[in-house]
């Protein structure tokens, strides 16, 4: 039963608070401006918050906090989104300022990196401009954590996330996941045959050769981070040069090798999850599959999340604002619309995907991923550019 | 014509080895208002190139390990195919500029004026844009591939450097197009008839008398394409080919922002070299103005060829125009599940704010240019022409740099104009304003200095003078230079997105969320809003070129 029934109680109790404004209204002759705010606010149904497609058909009622049942918000916030998925993202804060008529969002995007540099520079320069940095990626948080420009969130905000995907000292929180994969083309390979350690693939027959990457792309560089730190410099730039000299395609995004993957092109290449998902979603009979290696980089999580800017004076605007983005409503949303993995337990992942716990990741602290200087450097002396 | 003279102003610029040709007025001394226009001019050139000095600052904190950088055979590799890339594009602009020039001005095509239009027209489309649309038409599983497939047609791939420098050169070459026009239309026609008369054939007559008296033209013209190939991220992204400004985004998204720093000064230094050559091709320039009479009357018989010579301009418009309008026009009306609208609802406040910063850009251009361009061209001081080539570098800067140095710059110095319009503007009027400087000072080029003697002989103050004679008489180079400041304005997007305002939205940028978004329907509207608008400038610069010729 999905809680967004028409007649639960809380919605009943508007119904007729609204329903009573209005006659009132009516009876003193005058308009439903004077009504308070509170009662023009109404909860769309659950439906409203989910994408759709065969991979959203027949899933679970998501778990979790209702935003029906979080304080409302109220007034404006500046926020820097990240681009690229913060693009898709940002629909649902459209939902919360049509929810909130008295809640306005002033967003400015760019790449994530970008803007963690500057949210650095303007909090050095006492001058910030934003309250909540919206980044799609780790580092780009973990930089801004490490330059001291956050105020930590509230207990409230960050206790529905597990610890892992939160930074130290509650400089952020994780509110949705992106996991690496290895998408392969059905009728090429057998699950059986993607080796389940990524050192593996240079080494197994078929592969080599015939798989694709987007090294330019920010989740590919912290994936080659995250085998730096595992693996250490050396191993990973033989594992890129062989991968390099086996003739491994280059695209400018992993949307494209998820779709030539499915397209027959490349057998199998390196993406984040939810680009397979993506062209799945619209093309259910794409021989199109994903896997995932096993305590390695290749498995690596890395997640978008909210950071608290120093300076704001919107402190409790901010950690609402975080809340509703962990909100049931809000991780259904991306669960479903960017097939991101969701970051509160109670909710399904996307597709029918193994949840995080049972995809062992490495064990690798996500703010250390914002080291990448030594990745590019390591990148292009492999020859592999960034 | 307005364009002509720009060009010719574009040469003296860059060499003024000869500047005793031109009739100054220094030797009588400069009067207390030609100092002062001097000193202002100077002054905003060190205002508007001060900016960029704060990279020099942030490269400071690499130290020694500078030096190891600069000469890292992948970045000296990466440099090599970024030279080779502005190589292939300005020769090929060249050839394809000068070829459409030569057909629309000389020969007898039928409706040169609609050619002309057409050959023009490229330059309103952002060339990250035709690379998108190049992509989606041509690439593998491309509208047009897959059409054409049947009929045995088989594409090439589009990605790599090829692929770039033909689409870089569709969108660049109008720059040669529009100034070798303008010097085939002041040329002095009765030159070549002398030739011909000499029993010189039509190609001799073309090679020895046409040909170096349109050089000045051809080069002011490659020089802004090679600049233009030199600073583009978009297109080489989209094409896939690596070059230096690719790696500069790169470092700078990896947070290492002083090699970033580092590497955009030895984009500097490839600038200096492209001008040096630029100034060594472009020999006397006198000669690309020095007649009035008998303009670009050279008539060029083509017989039953004309017909077969105007496919050349149609393909080029079909493959420039048609085909990114097309795919536009396509994402509209196409409602697959790849192109689902969704919530990121378009505003015509974008294409407002697009316009407003654009027209904000091109009247602070005219402002600043205006005493710069104005007085380097009647002045022989060192001070007035370092003022006139200064902001040369701004143009030659990418606009990701400029970007991250006025960041840095406004924070440290004036955090109250940090992320508000007026900043913005700062910024195109640093990155373009030298395209008004050029047409402001080759139209006070030509404004007979007699007749402004002669009003002061008539009693009139030496500013009343310049109201009544110099000002009218530039004011077509004025609005030339405005029009090329706004086009361009309209079209950049690296530095809209870093420094734009807080909820402020242009057409560049919106696009560019949308699409980053994966809503590719979401970008026709914006995206065709732009083409028209941009087409609308390309208008004021021909009518520009009419009004003057006719």
């Amino acid at each position: 039963m999905e809680r967004t029934n028409p007649l639960s109680r809380r919605r009943m109790l508007q119904t007729v608070a609204a329903g009573s404004a209005v006659g009132i209204a009516g009876c003193a002759g005058q308009s439903d401006e004077t009504a308070a705010p509170t009662d023009e606010i109404s909860f769309p149904e659950l439906g409203e918050f989910r994408g759709s497609g065969p991979l959203v058909e027949g899933r679970p009622a998501p778990g979790g906090t209702s935003i029906e049942d979080l304080p409302n918000l109220e007034g404006e916030l500046n926020l820097y989104i990240g681009g690229g998925e913060g693009g898709i993202y940002f629909r649902f804060v459209e939902k919360l300022e049509e929810i909130y008529p008295n809640f306005e969002v002033f967003p400015t995007s760019a790449s994530s990196s970008s803007l963690a540099q500057t949210v650095v520079e303007e909090v050095d320069a006492g001058a910030p401009q934003a309250d909540l940095f919206w980044s799609i990626d780790a580092s780009s948080l973990a930089f801004v954590a490490n330059n001291d420009a956050y105020e930590p969130l509230s207990a409230d905000a960050i206790d529905p996330v597990p610890s892992d995907f939160t930074g130290p000292d509650s400089a952020w929180v994780g509110v949705a996941g992106r996991a690496r994969s290895i998408p392969y083309n059905t009728n090429a390979l057998s699950e059986d045959e993607v080796p389940n350690k990524v050192q593996q693939i240079p080494d197994t027959e078929g592969l080599p050769g015939s798989m694709g990457w987007a090294p330019s792309y920010g989740a590919f560089k912290s994936f080659i981070t995250a085998m730096r730190l595992q693996q250490g410099e050396e191993t990973t730039s033989e594992w890129l040069s062989s991968m390099s000299s086996a003739g491994t395609q280059k695209y400018p995004n992993e949307f494209v090798v998820s779709s030539e993957v499915a397209d027959g092109t490349l057998d199998a290449g390196f993406a984040n999850h939810y680009y397979a998902l993506r062209v799945k979603n619209s093309r259910p009979d794409a021989p199109l599959d994903l896997a995932f290696t096993s305590g390695d980089a290749g498995a690596l999580v890395n997640v978008a999340g909210a950071l608290q800017i120093e300076g704001t004076e919107k402190s409790d605007l901010v950690n609402t604002f975080v809340r509703h983005l962990l909100s049931a409503e809000a991780q259904e949303f991306f669960t479903t619309v960017s097939f991101a993995y969701p970051m509160i337990p109670d909710v399904a992942p996307p597709g029918d995907l193994p949840t995080i716990d049972e995809l062992n990741p490495p064990e690798i602290e996500l703010s250390e991923l914002s080291e990448l200087e030594a990745t590019l450097d390591l990148m292009r002396s492999a020859g592999v550019l960034g | 014509m307005r364009l002509r003279a720009w060009v010719t102003a574009v040469r003296q610029r860059l060499s003024r080895r000869s500047s005793t040709t031109r009739s100054t007025e220094d030797d009588e001394g400069a009067t207390a208002l030609d100092t002062g226009l001097t000193l202002l001019g100077a002054a905003i050139a060190a205002v508007l190139v001060a900016p960029l000095g704060w990279l020099v600052v942030d490269v400071t904190t690499l130290g020694p390990r500078a030096i190891s950088l600069t000469v890292d055979p992948t970045t000296l590799a990466v440099l090599a195919r970024t030279v080779a890339l502005v190589g292939v594009v300005t020769a090929a602009s060249v050839v394809v500029g000068v070829g459409l020039a030569v057909l629309t001005v000389q020969a007898d095509i039928p409706y040169p004026r609609f050619w002309t239009v057409v050959a023009a027209l490229p330059l309103a489309v952002p060339s990250y844009l035709g690379a998108f649309a190049a992509v989606s038409a041509f690439g593998p599983r491309g509208a047009l591939t897959g059409a054409l497939a049947p009929f045995g047609v088989e594409f090439p791939t589009i990605y790599g450097f090829v692929g770039a420098a033909v689409v870089l050169t569709l969108y660049t070459y109008p720059y040669v197009f529009l100034t070798t026009r303008a010097s085939l239309l002041s040329l002095d026609v009765s030159l070549v008839e002398a030739a011909r008369t000499l029993n010189a054939g039509r190609w001799e007559a073309f090679r020895r008398v046409t040909l170096p008296r349109i050089v000045p033209g051809i080069a002011a013209g490659a020089l802004l394409v090679a600049l233009y190939t030199l600073s583009d991220f978009g297109t080489p992204n989209i094409m896939r080919v690596e070059v230096f400004t690719q790696f500069i985004y790169a470092r700078y998204n990896a947070f290492a922002r002083d090699y970033a720093a580092l590497l955009s000064v030895q984009l500097f230094a490839v600038t200096a070299v492209i001008l040096a050559i630029e100034s060594r091709i472009g020999v006397d320039d006198s000669a690309a103005y020095e007649s009035r009479a008998n303009r670009g009357a050279v008539s060029l018989d083509l017989g039953w060829l004309r017909y077969a010579a105007v496919a050349v301009p149609a393909l080029i418009g079909l493959l420039a125009l048609a085909v990114p309008v097309g795919i536009f026009g396509m994402w509209l009306f196409r409602s697959g599940p790849g192109y689902a609208s969704g919530a990121l609802a378009f505003s015509w406040t974008y294409g407002w704010h697009s316009v407003l910063v654009a027209l904000l850009a091109a009247a602070g251009a005219i402002l600043v240019a205006l005493p710069i361009g104005l007085r380097s061209a009647v002045s022989d001081s060192r001070l007035a022409a370092l003022a006139d080539r200064a902001p040369y570098v701004g143009y030659a800067t990418p606009g990701i740099v400029l970007a991250i140095a006025l960041v840095s710059f406004s924070l440290d110095i004036a955090p109250w104009v940090y992320k508000t319009v007026p900043l913005l503007v700062f910024a195109y009027v640093v990155r373009f304003m030298p395209q008004a400087i050029g047409s402001i000072r080759s139209s006070r080029l030509q404004v007979d200095q007699q007749l402004i003697e002669g009003a002061r002989t008539l009693g009139r103050s030496p500013l009343s003078a310049f109201r009544s004679i110099t000002l009218p008489l530039v004011l077509p180079g004025i609005a030339t230079g405005g029009a090329l400041v706004f086009l361009t304005t309209m079209k950049e997007l690296p530095a809209t997105l870093i420094l734009r305002p807080l909820g402020f939205d242009t057409l560049v940028s919106y696009i560019w969320r949308v699409q980053e978004a994966g809503l590719y329907g979401q970008a026709a509207v914006p995206a065709l809003v732009l083409i028209v608008v941009s087409g609308l400038s390309m208008a004021v610069i021909l009518a520009q070129e009419g009004q003057n010729d006719s």
